[in-house]
C-alpha cells in the first residue's frame, strides 16, 4: 500500500505549482520547504520542517511539527490529524490531499498537466523519450541492468497465474522474474487486504468455484473435494456435503464456494513450490520502453529496506526481457462522487466508510451503542456487508440498517431464451458472470465477437449482482418483517452534517415530489472497484506511447466503465510487439476483451494459458507443447508438491 | 458443466474410445467365459457392442436437444445432476426401444440382452466415465474444460 500525495494552488494563489508524489513505506515523510522533504513545497510560506506524515496500515497520520503559519484543515489550525483520503489540508499555499494507491507504478516526481517540462523526472529521464531505446544506452546508463527472458510485472493474482503456468510447463525458476510492490512477497497480498476490508474473514466463503484454484492449474482437485476430503479425514461425513454440492450446483444445490483461507493456504503451498519467493523482485516499475534489439527495457525503483538508504539513485534499475507480462490490477477504490463531497467537507467525521476501507470499527460502536447503518451499492459486497451488520445486531438488536439503492429492479437481464432471477431488488447469479463464460459458449461467442457485439453481451452478462444464498434472503425478510431493514429509492440530492449523524437527502422522484431525508450514524459505500486502468500511469504510459488500443466503454450513467486495452485472444497486446518480443496482460487491464471475467482466478488462469499455450507455437525457450503426458506428468507433480 | 455441442459430441465419443470399448470388450470376454476366440456363441460376445453403440447413437442426437435447453438457463451450464440423470435415462430409453420395439433387431440375432445383463453393462461403463468427466479429463487434456468439452488446443 502505497499513498500518493496531491498538492495544488490553494483558490486565489497562482503563483505556485501544482505536484504529486507517492510514498511507500511507513514513514514518517517530511513535508516542508527543506531539500529533504519528501513532500517538497519550495515556498515561503511553509516552514522548513512543517508537517510530518505517518502510514500505520491503512491509517494515515499527520502532524504539524510546530510550522509558523500552520496546518489548517477547513480553516481551523491543527496539531494532529487521522487524514483520510479526500480530506484537504492547506499548508501555506498549497492545498493538499491524498488517496491510496494500489498501483504498480510509481508516481515519484510525474507532473500535472500545466507544469514545466524541465522539471523531468531523473529517472528514467530523456533515455525513455523514445519509442525504441537502443541496448548500448541502457548499458551505458550506468545503472544496474539485468537480463532476463521472462518477466512479470505486477506482484498479485495474475503474475501468479502466468509464472505458475510457465514453470509447469518447463522454464526454469532463473529465467522469470515479478517485480512487485515491496511489503509482501504473497500474490495475495492485496486480494486478502480488499476481502478483509470488505468483511470477509479468512473462514467466510468467498464468490469463486470449486474448479477455480489459482494453485492448480488443471482445476482437479476443487476446493470442494479438498474440504469433503479433510472433513471425512477427521470422521466427519458432513463433509460430503461439498461434494453434492459440487454434483447438483447451481440448480439442485447451492453453489459451493471454497473459503478464503483454503485458498490462501493452497496458493503459500504452491508458491513455495515453484519457487516464487526466488523469482521475487521488490519494487515500483517506472515505464516500459521497446528495445532495438527486439526486446523491453524496464525501468524501476527498488524498494529498500532500510529507510536512509531510500532516496539512494542505486535503487533506480533497469530489466531487459524478452516476454512481458503486465498484471496491474485495480488502481483505486471506487468512492461515490457525494460521499467525497460529504468527507471533503467535513474531514473531522468519520461517519462515511468505503467498504474496501478498514473500518472495523464502525461494527465495534454499532454493537457498543446501537444505531443506524445506511447501505449504498446493491452488489455482492452489500450483501456481505449486511450480512456483517445482522451479526453486529445479534449483540445488539438497537441496529438499524437502511438500504439506499438507485431505482427498483422488477425484471432480470434477458440472454438468448434465459433470463436473470431477481430478488430483494437485487438480480441474482452465482458468480460476477453467468458460468458459461468461464468456458463455455458465451466465452467462446465472446471471443469470436467484434466489438460492438461484445459490450453488448457484456452488458447483458454482467451488471451489479448478488449470489443467492439464503441465509442472506432470510437476512433480508425478517428484516424487513421486524422493521429493522428499510429500502429506499432514489438519487443523492445532498448529505449534511447534524450532530455527529449524516443526513442524505434524496431527489423526489417524477410521481412523489417531496424528497427525502435519511439520518444515519454510519454510510458504508458498497458501489465497488473502478477499473479505470488509465489511473494508472503505467498503463498510461503504454498506452499514449505505443497507440494501444482500448476496448469499448460498457454501462450507461453513473455505471460507464472505460474499458481495457486491447489484446488477442492469446492475451497479447498486438501494438507492443517488438520483432520476437511479444507482451501480455490479463486481469481487469484488459477488461471488455476477449474474456469477461478478467478479474476472477479462473478467467487469470485462462488468460496465462491462453498466453503460454502462444508462447510454446512462438517456440519461446523452455516452453513445452503441454500435451496429454506432460500434463499428467506434470499434474502427479504437483500431488506429491514436488518442484515442476 | 458449460458444454459446447461440438463438446458434448467429442467428449462422448472420447469417452466411448477409451471407456466405453475397452470396458465392453473386458464384459463380452466375461459373458463369453474369457474364452478367445469366442468360438460358440458369437453374438453374446458382440450384442454388448452393439448395445454401447447405440447409446453412444442416441446421445449424440439428443445432445442437440440438450444443447436447446442449456439455452433457457441463465448461466448456459448443465449440472452434473442433470448429465448424470439423462445419462440414465438414455439407457432406459435404449433398452426399452430394443425390448419393446425391436429397434436393435438388425444387428441383435437373438432380439434381446436380458436387462441384468444390460444394466450391470450399463453401470461399468457409465461410472467411470462419469468419474472421468468429474475429475480425470482435464489432468489429461488441461484446455478442455474450458472449451465446453472439445478437444485439441485453442
Amino acid at each position: 500500500m502505497s499513498i500518493e500525495i496531491t498538492w495544488r494552488p490553494a483558490e486565489n494563489v497562482n503563483d505556485v505549482a501544482p505536484g504529486r508524489i507517492t510514498l511507500t513505506g511507513k514513514g514518517p515523510f517530511q513535508i516542508g520547504r527543506s531539500s529533504g522533504s519528501e513532500v517538497l513545497l519550495d515556498n515561503s510560506q511553509v516552514s522548513r520542517k512543517h508537517a510530518t506524515i505517518k502510514v500505520e496500515g491503512d491509517v494515515v497520520t499527520l502532524d504539524d511539527e510546530g510550522s509558523q503559519n500552520g496546518t489548517l484543515v477547513r480553516g481551523q489550525r491543527i496539531s494532529s490529524l487521522q487524514w483520510r483520503p479526500g480530506v484537504e489540508v492547506a499548508v501555506g499555499p498549497f492545498v493538499l490531499t491524498y488517496r491510496l494507491v494500489e498501483s504498480q507504478v510509481p508516481i515519484e516526481a510525474t507532473r500535472l498537466p500545466g507544469q514545466d517540462p524541465a522539471a523531468r523526472p531523473t529517472f528514467p529521464g530523456r533515455l525513455f523519450d523514445q519509442r525504441q531505446v537502443p541496448f548500448k544506452e541502457i548499458q551505458s546508463s550506468g545503472r544496474m541492468t539485468q537480463e532476463i527472458e521472462y518477466l512479470a510485472i505486477g506482484g498479485g493474482n495474475g503474475s501468479f497465474a502466468w509464472v505458475d503456468h510457465l514453470r509447469i510447463f518447463g522454464v526454469d525458476k532463473k529465467n522469470i522474474r515479478v517485480i512487485g510492490i515491496a511489503d509482501n512477497k504473497s500474490p495475495y497480498s492485496k486480494y486478502g487486504r480488499l476481502c478483509r476490508n470488505s468483511q470477509i474473514p479468512d473462514h467466510e466463503r468467498i464468490r469463486s468455484n470449486s474448479i477455480s484454484t489459482p494453485d492448480n492449474l488443471w482445476g482437479f482437485p476443487g476446493y470442494a473435494s479438498r474440504e469433503t476430503v479433510r472433513d471425512l479425514a477427521r470422521g466427519q461425513l458432513v463433509g460430503l456435503k461439498y461434494v453434492f454440492q459440487v454434483f447438483g450446483e447451481p440448480t439442485v444445490s447451492e453453489t459451493y464456494t471454497p473459503r478464503l483461507i483454503d485458498v490462501f493456504q493452497s496458493l503459500d503451498r504452491e508458491a513455495k513450490r515453484i519457487n516464487w519467493d526466488e523469482m521475487w523482485l521488490a519494487g515500483r516499475v517506472i515505464a516500459i520502453r521497446k528495445t532495438d534489439d527486439e526486446r523491453y527495457v524496464i525501468a524501476y525503483r527498488a524498494s529498500s529496506e532500510s529507510e536512509a538508504n531510500n532516496n539512494s539513485p542505486d535503487r533506480d534499475r533497469f530489466i531487459v526481457a524478452r516476454y512481458l507480462h503486465i498484471a496491474t490490477g485495480y488502481p483505486a477504490s471506487n468512492f461515490l462522487d457525494d460521499l467525497q463531497k460529504f468527507r471533503r467537507e467535513h474531514p473531522q467525521s468519520t461517519a462515511v466508510v468505503n467498504c474496501y476501507e478498514p473500518h472495523e470499527e464502525v461494527y465495534r460502536t454499532l454493537e457498543q451503542k446501537g444505531g443506524t447503518v445506511l447501505i449504498r451499492g446493491r452488489g455482492i459486497v452489500a450483501s456481505r456487508i449486511i450480512q456483517r451488520v445482522y451479526e453486529a445486531r445479534q449483540k445488539n438488536p438497537n441496529i438499524q440498517i437502511l438500504h439506499l439503492i438507485r431505482n427498483p429492479v422488477t425484471e432480470g437481464s434477458k440472454w438468448d431464451l434465459s433470463q436473470r432471477e431477481v430478488y430483494n431488488d437485487t438480480e441474482h447469479q452465482a458468480f460476477n458472470w453467468p458460468k458459461s463464460c468461464w468456458g463455455g459458449t458465451y466465452l467462446r461467442e465472446l471471443d469470436a465477437a467484434t466489438p460492438e457485439e461484445r459490450s453488448k453481451m457484456m452488458a447483458s452478462w454482467g451488471g451489479t449482482t448478488t449470489a443467492y444464498r439464503d441465509d442472506w434472503l432470510d437476512i433480508i425478510s425478517t428484516g424487513k418483517k421486524e422493521g429493522w431493514f428499510k429500502v429506499f429509492y432514489g438519487n443523492v440530492e445532498g448529505m449534511s452534517e447534524r450532530g455527529s449523524r449524516v443526513v442524505t437527502r434524496l431527489q423526489g422522484k417524477a410521481n412523489y415530489q417531496e424528497s427525502l431525508e435519511l439520518v444515519a450514524d454510519y454510510i458504508i459505500d458498497c458501489t465497488g472497484l473502478i477499473s479505470k486502468i488509465d489511473e494508472t500511469p503505467l498503463i498510461a504510459d503504454i498506452i499514449k506511447t505505443y497507440d494501444v488500443g482500448r476496448n469499448r466503454v460498457t454501462g450507461k450513467g453513473a455505471e460507464a466503465r472505460l474499458a481495457g486495452i486491447n489484446v488477442s485472444s492469446s492475451f497479447e497486446i498486438p501494438a507492443m510487439q517488438n520483432g520476437r518480443g511479444h507482451v501480455f496482460a490479463s486481469g481487469v487491464v484488459t477488461f471488455a476483451g476477449p474474456h469477461a471475467a478478467v478479474d476472477s482466478f479462473l478467467g487469470l488462469q485462462y488468460a496465462a494459458l491462453r498466453s503460454v499455450d502462444h508462447l510454446a507455437r512462438l517456440r519461446a525457450p523452455g516452453v513445452s507443447k503441454f500435451g496429454p503426458l506432460r500434463s499428467s506428468y506434470q499434474w502427479l507433480k504437483w500431488c506429491a508438491n514436488a518442484s515442476p | 458443466m458449460v458444454p459446447t455441442l461440438a463438446g458434448r459430441w467429442q467428449t462422448r465419443i472420447l469417452l466411448y474410445v477409451f471407456i466405453g470399448l475397452p470396458v465392453t470388450f473386458l464384459y463380452a470376454m466375461y459373458l463369453t467365459n474369457w474364452r478367445w476366440p469366442p468360438a460358440i456363441d458369437l453374438s453374446a460376445f458382440t450384442d454388448p457392442f452393439v448395445f454401447i453403440t447405440a447409446i453412444l447413437i442416441l446421445g449424440l442426437i439428443l445432445d442437440v436437444a440438450y444443447i436447446q435447453a442449456q439455452r433457457f438457463r441463465w448461466e448456459g451450464d448443465w449440472p452434473f445432476a442433470f448429465q448424470f440423470f439423462f445419462s440414465i435415462m438414455e439407457f432406459f430409453a435404449v433398452y426399452v426401444g430394443m425390448e419393446y420395439f425391436g429397434a436393435l433387431d438388425y444387428f441383435l440375432p437373438d432380439g434381446r440382452i436380458p436387462f441384468e445383463t444390460a444394466a450391470w453393462h450399463f453401470t461399468f461403463v457409465f461410472v467411470p466415465s462419469f468419474i472421468a468427466v468429474l475429475a480425470i479429463v482435464q489432468i489429461f487434456l488441461v484446455r478442455w474444460r474450458y472449451k465446453g468439452g472439445e478437444l485439441g488446443r485453442f
